[in-house]
């Protein structure tokens, strides 16, 4: 009898999930093309692809099972088993990387005792997974848990962080915040990005709320777009009521009451007398408000921030800190859709593109086609039916420019879009932003719909004659969908294969049209040039590459962030200037620029003009813009292996040299970083990667042997040195290994830290560690307050770097 | 439209790609993921040319001419990176050609197909393979160090099959009467494709599963000994590739599609012809280097024979 109830139960459990997958098949469609899109609904709404729900699918859509293993497998973010309540995403990009990501990931591991072969714990509360970038580079080592983002998580932080989340969590579920109208007596601007939430701006907005409440102050809590000064947050501006503005940064929680009553009048007299006194207690009675930022002058408090500021120039990101991503008004007052406007009102189309031809605009994505040539090639077509798609692919690990473009400034890219609408004669627009980008996606699909609520979007824009339609489509997480073409047949509904050029996109693309694709960078870049004219534009920049160019910039810089310079500008001002020196005072070793594309520029070359060309001469390239700057303590074997390793799990797979030529050179990098090489691997090594930049098939495959061409090109001897088993930045661990000098003390601060028990527990006696148990996480290298324990190399080349 | 290939000029027809132009005008250039007629996605890059006017290398077998292009077919270049990708698809390609046994044996006898024949139940037939070789009911045996059993790959798994003693069982038959010889040789002047190490989870594996009479892994080629693969690597001269294997392909595993059709995924490498030319039968898995060519069990029903045709290796074949 139980089992017939049993039986009944789990009957209408099926019944109930097939309601729900119905539900989900009417709202999205039942065509092959819609394949993604189902099953990041089905996703969302199972949290995994139950295989009931497929089979469902099978059964309503012309979906059938080839289609479904060949998409479903091919794109990172679906899953076919079910996860635990909590998904920790530990990010491993390049900024990451540097910063011992690896570690951390190891560390959250060990903390919650993840068995080997899985990634979920034992109760299904938690599981982890690595993620390529969460674009918060400048707040390195970065963990999301859910939907929130953790950064500079060092390996001792885990329990902490995990600590935290719990305790969040439990928060959330009480009670929800009210959110009352008040009278505004001034402005109070902070920026709610990922990065700047991951510094703990949320706790920074409630506490707002919370004073404004308790003191009776009316201000407006405005979320703003990004500043880029990334590695200041939590920052916040208070605007008041003359203009003028006064910027906090790095601020606490417990300094906002403070700061709120230093610039606005509490409600009536005696609240504010209660308050006051009340504040005068809290000040004496806490010791953490002494050390306060109001005390500081305001150079001392905001001269890094300004100098960060200082030397960039804004096209893309105008109006940072000051606007509001999605005020259409706001943006309208300060020249939004104007250029729109005179483009469709007074400006041929032709005449649109011959400016955006003169203005010498390249696309930004990494190639550097000359946009303006693009746009003529799509216009020349007198087919119908044409698209322009916006590339917001943006997966190099390390790059974040365009999340913040999407999310900050989405009107101007929708505004961008439009007029390249208009000129090449499209009716139909897609934005195409990566999942890793929810907010982003949230952003410009509200601004699309306020565009449409204008009539910027839709039937006859701006009373002219010229229609478009705006829709999103949420990447899937692959890589290679960067690329135009496999970007396109991911859209219809296919795995993600780049297909050969010619015919070119803009000749045949989205389902056989003429399809427009330009980077989110590249059409944000369109008002400028409309408004101000080409020859504006022209005066900023290089000889051939004109205008500014956002770049993602992380690593070991002081100030990391996103930033906008003129072209031409030094990769020594970047880091110098705008990123305050490198951290820690280590030596500049290399740039990184191009992500996994690009290549290592040495420090002896970093007084050369940034632009498209000098940067291709130098075996790097510009890429769509990630810049991660590496110091002595960085191993440049090591950098070229991440990078591959990383292209070798996004390849596609379709053609030779990618699928299996970057797999064999991932190979000898791997024997090298074990120190298991020999110098004939590195020729090797060499010939396989020009070998393969000549011969796959896509950008990804051709670009992929650059990280390690430009490595072997300017840091030859390191690779050599791998080879005698010497690893100079002690960064391999097959080649190092940590020891405890004599100015140990005995304290057991690092026994107890250990997390593989190599370090016996002898108080008041010199420690020393198992080199057999190490896992050389340097927990206790930062534990140690007597600077005893060191990293040395097992060859007696030299000692590394920490010493 | 006229174009240059191996200085010689040739006029282009009407929707040719490049091989084509280049197979009518005599020119042998070889390829694997391409088959005239068949639905193709370039892959493999073993028929790449290069143009030498651009300076560029690209797949012949989907290029369409463009005017005066300038197609250098078998130019030193081009045959360094046809060779290379060769070597590339051979180090993802966990396989032997012929199996060792057979390779050693100084008779020259074919041991894994005595062995074959032996496991199918078909001892007359196995005895006419032996006395191809053999005065029967004598066998060399007795004199012989037995490489074949050193060559074994079953001894790299627990032991080595008992090779000798199964061919005295076979020899000592003698009211299975040989009418005619059965020839069979091992084909050892073209390229010979190894197999390499079994990791140890699939030794075990190995062990459980394979538990035929002989314990034979039977390690030949049961596809096409003659497979474009290895003509080809024959064909530009590869003696060794010099990249070794780091794949975890599923080593021996073979999966039954349908009526006579087999599939070994250890020696597919991954061209596609099978998936582009299937409705809903074969498909992808995954990407990358860990992309697989799989066919879900509800499919099988959807492929017909013909698709083996296509298979450029010996991972799709229909057994006699």
């Amino acid at each position: 009898m139980a089992c017939h109830d049993c039986k009944n139960n789990e009957g209408q459990a099926l019944a109930v999930m097939i309601a729900r997958v119905d539900a989900i098949i009417d709202r999205v469609g039942t065509s092959r093309r819609f394949i993604i899109p189902l099953l990041q609904a089905l996703q969302d709404e199972f949290g995994y692809l139950p295989s009931d729900a497929l089979h469902r699918v099978y059964e309503r859509t012309e979906i059938d099972r080839a289609q479904m293993i060949s998409v479903s497998t091919f794109y990172s973010q679906f899953r076919h088993i079910p996860y635990g309540r909590h998904i920790i995403k530990v990010c491993t990009g390049t900024a990451c990387h540097v910063k011992g990501a690896n570690n951390v990931y190891d560390a959250f591991r060990r903390e919650l005792n993840i068995a080997e072969d899985s990634v979920t714990t034992g109760d299904q509360k938690y599981s982890i997974e690595k993620i390529a970038c969460l674009g918060c580079c400048a707040l390195a080592p970065v963990v999301q848990i859910d939907e929130k983002i953790y950064g500079h998580v060092q390996p001792g932080r885990v329990s902490e962080v995990l600590d935290e989340f719990e305790a969040f969590s439990q928060e959330q579920a009480q009670e929800e915040k009210k959110n009352s109208t008040r009278q505004a007596a001034g402005e109070i601007r902070l920026g709610m990005e990922n990065c700047c939430q991951a510094s703990g701006t949320a706790g920074i907005y409630q506490a707002v709320n919370e004073a404004c409440d308790e003191l009776g102050i009316n201000v407006n809590i405005k979320p703003v777009s990004c500043v880029g000064a990334c590695n200041q947050v939590p920052l916040i501006d208070v605007a008041l009521p003359d203009g003028s503005i006064v910027r906090y940064p790095n601020v606490r929680p417990e300094e906002i009451k403070e700061i709120l009553l230093h610039h606005f009048r509490p409600a009536s007299r005696l609240r504010r007398l209660k308050n006051a006194l009340l504040n005068h207690i809290d000040m004496f009675h806490t010791d953490t408000t002494w050390d306060n930022i109001l005390w500081k002058s305001e150079q001392e408090r905001t001269g890094a921030i300004n100098t960060f500021l200082a030397g960039q120039k804004r096209i893309s990101t105008e109006g940072y800190g000051l606007i509001s991503p999605l005020d259409i008004d706001e943006y309208v007052t300060r020249g939004g859709f104007e250029a729109l406007r005179k483009a469709v009102a007074s400006m041929g189309r032709r005449e649109v593109i011959d400016m955006v031809l003169q203005s010498g605009l390249r696309g930004r994505g990494g190639g550097g086609f000359p946009t303006g040539r693009k746009w003529k090639l799509v216009a020349a077509s007198d087919r119908p039916e044409k698209y322009v798609i916006c590339n917001g692919d943006e997966g190099d690990p390390g790059a974040f420019m365009d999340r913040i473009l999407l999310e900050s400034y989405p009107l101007r890219v929708i505004e961008g879009m439009l007029i390249a609408g208009y000129a090449v004669g499209a009716n139909k627009g897609i934005f195409y932003i990566r999942a890793e980008y929810p907010q982003a996606v949230i952003r410009v699909r509200k601004a699309i719909e306020l565009c449409r609520e204008r009539n910027l979007v839709g039937e006859h824009i701006a009373g002219s004659d010229f229609s478009f339609e705006i829709s999103i489509f949420e990447g899937a997480g692959a890589f290679v969908c960067g690329e135009e073409t496999a970007l396109l047949a991911s859209i219809e509904g296919e795995r993600g294969f780049p297909r050969q050029r010619p015919p070119y996109p803009a000749v045949e693309g989205l389902f056989g049209c003429p399809t427009l694709i330009n980077n989110v960078e590249t059409l944000s870049q369109i008002s400028y040039i409309i408004t101000h004219g080409a020859e504006e534009y022209r005066r900023i920049g290089t000889e051939n590459s004109k205008g500014t160019k956002v770049f993602a910039l992380a690593g070991k810089v002081r100030h990391g962030g996103l930033i906008e310079v003129p072209m031409g500008t030094t990769l020594n001002q970047i880091v110098e200037e705008i990123g305050g020196g490198m951290e820690g005072g280590e030596r500049l070793k290399a740039v990184q620029t191009g992500g996994p594309s690009g290549g290592c520029i040495p420090a002896e070359l970093c007084d050369t003009e940034v632009d498209f060309d000098a940067l291709t001469k130098m075996g790097a390239i510009m890429g769509s813009g990630g810049m991660v700057v590496l110091g002595e303590s960085n191993c440049m074997v090591d950098v070229a292996r991440y990078f591959l390793s990383f292209t070798c799990n996004e390849s596609c797979g379709k053609c030779t040299f990618c699928r299996v030529g970057i797999r064999r050179m991932l190979d000898i990098l791997d024997k090298l970083c074990a120190g298991k090489a020999e110098i004939a691997d590195i020729d090797k090594l060499e010939e396989l990667a020009l070998s393969v930049r000549e011969m796959a098939l896509c950008g990804l495959g051709k670009t992929a042997p650059n990280p390690v061409l430009a490595t072997l090109k300017y840091f030859r001897e390191e690779y050599e040195e791998h080879v005698r088993g010497f690893c100079r930045a002690g960064t391999c661990k097959d080649m190092v290994k940590l020891v405890i000098t004599d100015d140990c003390v005995g304290c057991t601060k690092c026994a107890k830290v250990c997390s593989s028990d190599a370090i016996p527990y002898t108080p008041y006696e010199k420690h020393s560690i198992d080199v057999a148990k190490c896992v050389l996480c340097g927990l206790c290298m930062e534990e140690c307050q007597y600077d005893a324990i060191r990293k040395v190399s097992l060859k007696s080349e030299g000692y590394g770097n920490n010493d | 439209m006229v174009i240059t290939i191996n200085d010689k000029e040739i006029e282009v027809l009407e929707g040719e790609t490049l091989i084509e132009v280049a197979r009518r005008a005599g020119f042998e250039i070889p390829s694997m993921c391409y088959a005239k007629g068949a639905k193709h996605k370039s892959s493999c890059m073993v028929c790449v040319v290069r143009d030498s006017v651009s300076g560029r290398m690209f797949p012949s077998c989907s290029t369409y001419p463009t005017d005066g292009m300038r197609i250098e077919t078998d130019s030193e270049e081009v045959r360094r990176l046809r060779i290379l990708s060769l070597e590339l698809l051979l180090s993802d390609h966990r396989a032997d050609c012929e199996a060792p046994c057979s390779v050693v044996c100084p008779k020259g006898l074919d041991v894994e197909r005595v062995l074959y024949l032996y496991d199918a139940a078909r001892p007359a037939e196995a005895r006419a393979l032996l006395a191809s070789v053999f005065p029967l009911p004598e066998v060399g045996c007795d004199t012989c160090k037995a490489p074949c059993e050193k060559a074994c790959r079953r001894g790299t798994v627990d032991r080595a099959v008992e090779i000798r003693a199964i061919i005295k069982e076979l020899a000592a038959k003698e009211d299975l009467l040989v009418e005619v010889p059965l020839e069979s040789k091992v084909d050892k002047a073209s390229f010979i494709s190894r197999l390499g190490r079994f990791t140890p989870t699939e030794k075990e594996w190995l062990k459980e599963t394979i538990t035929t009479p002989s314990r034979c892994l039977h390690c030949a080629c049961s596809g096409r000994s003659d497979c474009k693969l290895r003509r080809h690597a024959t064909g530009v001269g590869i003696k060794r590739p010099r990249y070794e294997a780091s794949s975890l392909l599923p080593v021996k595993e073979r999966i039954h599609v349908r009526g006579r059709m087999w599939f070994e995924p250890a020696k597919c490498i991954r061209c596609g012809l099978c998936v582009y030319n299937s409705e809903d039968g074969f498909t992808f898995r995954n990407r990358g280097f860990g992309m697989r060519v799989v066919i879900p069990e509800e499919s099988r029903v959807n492929v017909n024979e013909e698709l083996a045709g296509l298979c450029p290796t010996g991972a799709l074949y229909l057994t006699d």
